[in-house]
């Protein structure tokens, strides 16, 4: 079994940062991810066997291709791809790790330290209709056209209230696609409203606003419509989905409608280990509670990027870049004064991107503008329990007391147990307890992430055995 | 069965040509390098029945959600329950959207 | 709800697991005024954990530490007996469906030698009254194709098979509601104190402050954490945290409806309702640490990847089909194990009124044992069947015991 003095849980912009810094510092390190190249959701590569020269050549990514080429370059990292963690247990003075092919295969590496930096996931919002193929997340649409150079449909929507719906549209126009509309939950006063409260601080890094309003621009010139307080009510079709209906009234005819509500933090390992987290506001799911240097509350353990609270990839690879000082100066491979050196870039660039993370954290709050599922809606998609099932079971668990969280409600119908292993329903779950009981969701204890943090074929774990 | 709306992005990229993979039974073209959710999403939407028979497609595209799982057979290995959107096609690779008989 | 900051009940009840609830069912019933504290939510520990096996054939621990432990597995059997009526009638005493399936159980048997130990086993069910017969491996194969044709055959009994313990403590606790005792989750016992009149004064943080609570009996239902609740009074009970590992793969369509065991490995292995397989047998798994190196028994255990391999091992070696499904959730809960590996279940002699009851096998012994329990705390006196359970066999630990 390989040994590291620390093994980097996700390729993305956090990660790679974390790379770069320790193995600047010497330290040997491996980085895992469950894509087979580097570069995380954000800068998803296509495959190698493909030639795509173009790829992501706009400003935007501009900095995160270029940390994605120095580290990959690097014949030092070893880069361990197509492999998902199932579990990071203690291990004398410092864990073990198991890991599974994407494709099938089992094995173990053990490391002296563990940065988790696993980025994030769209928050799937059940909506009627929204089990229909065809009905996806934007981040699906977005990673098909980026890695796989394939658009889902021929006539798209998007939906929901995060700004990223404009990045999307773009790159949906550009790839050849037609995007039917862009469709705003919120009205634009609101957003102007909240946008322009935050305008002075979320100045100090005027990029992403520039590149929000060309991306406007841009989007009026292809004709593409972009429509503010449009809700979304309901997905109908019969096979798959064949169109999408607004709160104003209009049905809008597509064969893929994609949702754009915000990001739930990838957490699931770091509750596994027992790191502690706290709820994530505004879109929800648990964030990685972590000190200054990125260490999280276990010994050994660091946390980087969207898994500490969704904020861009910027902000991960500042913030990778700051845990990688932490690793190499714990581990003894830097001074306490190299270390304060190091990190004085990367955190005066991450508080000054604070002003447009909040701003953007305002905009896209989807907080007031979820659908709501009919009480026949699925919320968990793997079971298929409905939205009046759990709504069933939160009731009886009241009746026993109010001290309840979501695993109890699992227990009770099987939301969450089937093979997403909870990731899609918990938040749903927890928002609803949290109703029901009259309190935060900071308040409702989620579900127990337990090994393997994904499903995994029990012949691969039969052949680690042997 | 509908028609896919899948459409490859022909301007700008380059692919290995297309090899056969088996989707149920059925040879589908892919190029190598595709994902398995891209091999099944270019013939329809449909991934699998739900528990009451509704046809489900795919939703997140990045390991998270488990809607692509489908099962998977290279070669003489036997067959695994895998995300189709994290596994890439090669030739001969097996998919059924349905449990294989043994 | 809100309770007075002092109250006074018949009999205070600790721990909001199987036992608990269902001893809390019973009493209510013969009007005892019974309140029940839980510290998390109810079903939270081993009885919620546990996999629901309703296992009656003697089980392989016995069977493997020798005669004396055969001999005890052995006096079991009677209980099991009775435990076999108490499931058959369950669902028709609460009033709910529990997903109680008895289609029956296989000890399976690899080796001529593990054939012989079933031999021997069934020999001795079959003294006590237990219905446990022999078959052959064609025979084994001939009643459940899905399993491997390797295997040299089982002990069959009709009677064994499997519950849904997520469902059963609720059951319990909202009939016992239902008959007026009070459940109150959030709510820990803090301390306990014996008067000079023999009663005891016990201290509940809840969550809306701490509660008082003056009661002539108390009973300790929370698993492991028994002794360290005993030992607020100074008492001791020999109980040993057992941290164990269960797993669960995906739904697949109905091939197994028995309960399998293995007489030779640790294996218990079933197919739910909905289709999931369901994965055992007493592997363990590691108990959490504080900082200082000692067990945290608050936390909950760690997997251990080792043992879950071999576990899934031994249940493809049994089932082939096993090693296509998908493995979804492996989770930890922690029973316990008394000093003679029996339950320790009843009134603690060096303090009348305060009652035990933990000890393992508890999900498929627990609702026999607290009928049983309750006609013990009802009537004065234990009932027969339990005296083999009874903690006055560990009396003599409580020799130093300062009580009033």
């Amino acid at each position: 079994m390989s040994t590291y003095d620390i093994a980097i849980v996700g390729g993305g912009p956090a990660g790679l940062a974390a790379a770069e810094r320790t193995l600047a510092a010497g330290l040997s390190i491996c980085v895992i991810d469950e894509q087979q190249r580097p570069g995380g959701q954000i800068l998803r590569q296509p495959p190698a066997t493909f030639s795509v020269p173009g790829w992501l050549g706009g400003a935007p990514y501009r900095k995160g291709r270029a940390l994605l080429d120095r580290v990959s370059g690097d014949a030092r990292l070893q880069w361990l791809g197509g492999r998902s963690v199932l579990g990071v247990m203690p291990d004398g003075e410092g864990f073990a790790l198991t890991l599974s092919g994407t494709a099938g295969g089992i094995e173990q590496v053990r490391a002296r330290r563990v940065l988790v930096a696993g980025g994030c996931y769209d928050m799937p919002v059940a909506l009627p209709g929204w089990t229909l193929p065809g009905v996806m997340s934007a981040g699906a649409v977005q990673t098909l056209i980026k890695a796989q150079q394939v658009l889902p449909g021929q006539r798209i929507v998007l939906f929901g209230t995060h700004p990223l719906m404009i990045v999307l549209a773009q790159q949906i126009v550009e790839a050849g696609g037609e995007v039917a509309a862009v469709c705003f939950a919120q009205p634009f006063a609101a957003m102007a409203r909240t946008a322009l409260a935050h305008l002075p601080r979320a100045l100090r890094t005027p990029g992403p606003l520039l590149a929000a309003a060309a991306g406007i621009m841009a989007l009026r010139r292809a004709g593409v419509p972009v429509r503010y307080g449009a809700q979304a009510l309901r997905c109908e079709g019969t096979d798959a989905v064949e169109r999408i209906v607004f709160s104003n009234g209009e049905s809008i005819a597509c064969d893929v409608a994609a949702m754009c509500y915000g990001f739930l933090p990838q957490a699931d390992l770091i509750r596994q280990i027992g790191a502690e987290v706290r709820w994530s506001d505004p879109a929800g799911g648990w964030e990685a509670i972590h000190d200054e240097a990125m260490r999280s509350t276990v010994p050994g353990l660091y946390v980087a990027g969207e898994t500490t609270g969704v904020a861009g990839s910027d902000a991960a690879m500042a913030e990778g870049a700051l845990a990688g000082v932490a690793i190499a100066q714990d581990a003894g491979a830097l001074s306490a004064e190299e270390a304060a050196a190091a990190i004085r870039k990367p955190q005066a660039e991450r508080q000054a991107m604070q002003g447009f993370i909040d701003l953007l954290r305002g905009v896209a709050d989807p907080r007031p503008w979820l659908p709501e599922p009919e009480p026949e809606t699925l919320l968990c998609r793997c079971e298929d329990i409905s939205a009046g099932t759990v709504d069933r079971a939160i009731a009886d668990a009241l009746e026993v007391g109010p001290s309840f969280g979501a695993s109890a409600i699992k227990l009770r119908c099987r939301a969450g147990m089937g093979l997403c292993q909870g990731r899609t329903c918990e938040h749903a779950l927890v928002r609803r307890i949290a109703s029901a009981r009259g309190c935060r969701e900071a308040e409702v204890t989620g579900f127990r992430p337990r090994f393997p943090a994904r499903a995994v074929s029990v012949a691969d774990l039969l052949e680690g055995a042997a | 069965m509908k028609e896919a709306g899948v459409k490859r992005v022909e301007q700008g990229v380059t692919r290995p040509a297309p090899v056969a993979v088996e989707l149920d039974g059925a040879p589908v073209m892919a190029h190598p390098g595709e994902t398995v959710a891209v091999a099944v999403l270019s013939t329809a939407p449909r991934f699998r029945d739900d528990r009451s028979g509704q046809a489900r497609g795919m939703f997140c595209n990045m390991g998270t959600c488990s809607e692509c799982t489908v099962w998977v057979a290279r070669g003489d290995a036997p067959w695994r329950r895998l995300r189709g959107c994290l596994v890439p096609v090669e030739p001969g690779l097996r998919i059924r959207t349905e449990r294989p008989e043994a | 709800m809100s309770m007075p900051t002092t109250t006074h009940c018949d009999i205070l009840i600790v721990g909001g697991g199987l036992v608990g609830c269902a001893t809390a069912w019973h009493l209510s019933r013969l009007g005892f005024k019974a309140l029940l504290a839980e510290r998390g939510h109810l079903n939270s520990g081993a009885s919620g954990q546990n996999a629901g096996s309703l296992h009656f054939q003697i089980e392989r621990r016995f069977l493997e530490q020798g005669e004396k432990a055969a001999a005890d597995g052995a006096r079991i059997v009677s209980l099991n007996r009775l435990a076999i009526e108490e499931w058959k009638g369950i669902e028709n005493m609460l009033g709910r469906p529990l997903d109680v399936a008895m289609h029956g159980g296989l000890m399976v048997a690899e080796t001529e030698a593990e054939m012989d130990l079933l031999a021997f086993k069934v020999a001795r069910e079959n003294e006590l009254g237990l219905q446990t017969r022999v078959l052959s491996g064609t025979q084994l194969h001939h009643k459940a194709s899905a399993l491997s044709p390797n295997l040299a055959g089982a002990a069959w009994l009709e009677d064994e098979g499997h519950a849904n313990p997520r469902t059963l403590v609720d059951a319990f606790a909202d009939g016992a509601r239902g008959q007026g005792a009070v459940v109150q989750t959030g709510t820990a016992l803090a301390g306990l104190s014996m008067q000079r009149d023999r009663t005891y004064r016990a201290t509940l943080h809840g969550p809306d402050g701490e509660i008082t609570v003056n009661t002539p009996r108390v009973l300790l239902a929370a698993g492991h954490w028994v002794p360290r609740l005993a030992g607020l009074l100074g008492l001791n009970v020999p109980l040993y945290p057992a941290p164990l590992m269960m797993s669960v793969t995906d739904r697949t369509e109905p091939v197994l409806p028995f309960l399998i065991q293995h007489v030779g490995r640790r294996l218990s292995m079933k197919q739910t309702e909905d289709g999931n397989l369901l994965i055992g047998g007493g592997w363990p798994s590691r108990l959490a640490k504080r900082a200082d190196g000692t067990p945290d028994l608050d936390r909950p255990a760690i997997v251990e990847p080792a043992n879950l391999r071999a576990n899934l091992d031994v249940g493809a070696r049994v089932m082939p089909g096993l090693a296509e499904r998908s493995l979804l959730r492996t989770w930890t809960g922690t029973t316990c194990i008394s000093a003679d590996q029996l339950p320790i279940v009843g009134e603690v002699a060096a303090a009348p009124g305060l009652f035990v009851a933990a000890g393992g096998s508890l999900f498929t012994l627990g609702p026999v044992l607290a009928r049983l329990l309750a006609r013990t705390i009802a009537e004065g006196a234990a009932p027969e069947e339990l005296t083999m359970f009874t903690p006055r066999r560990f009396a003599h630990l409580d020799a130093f015991a300062v009580l009033p």
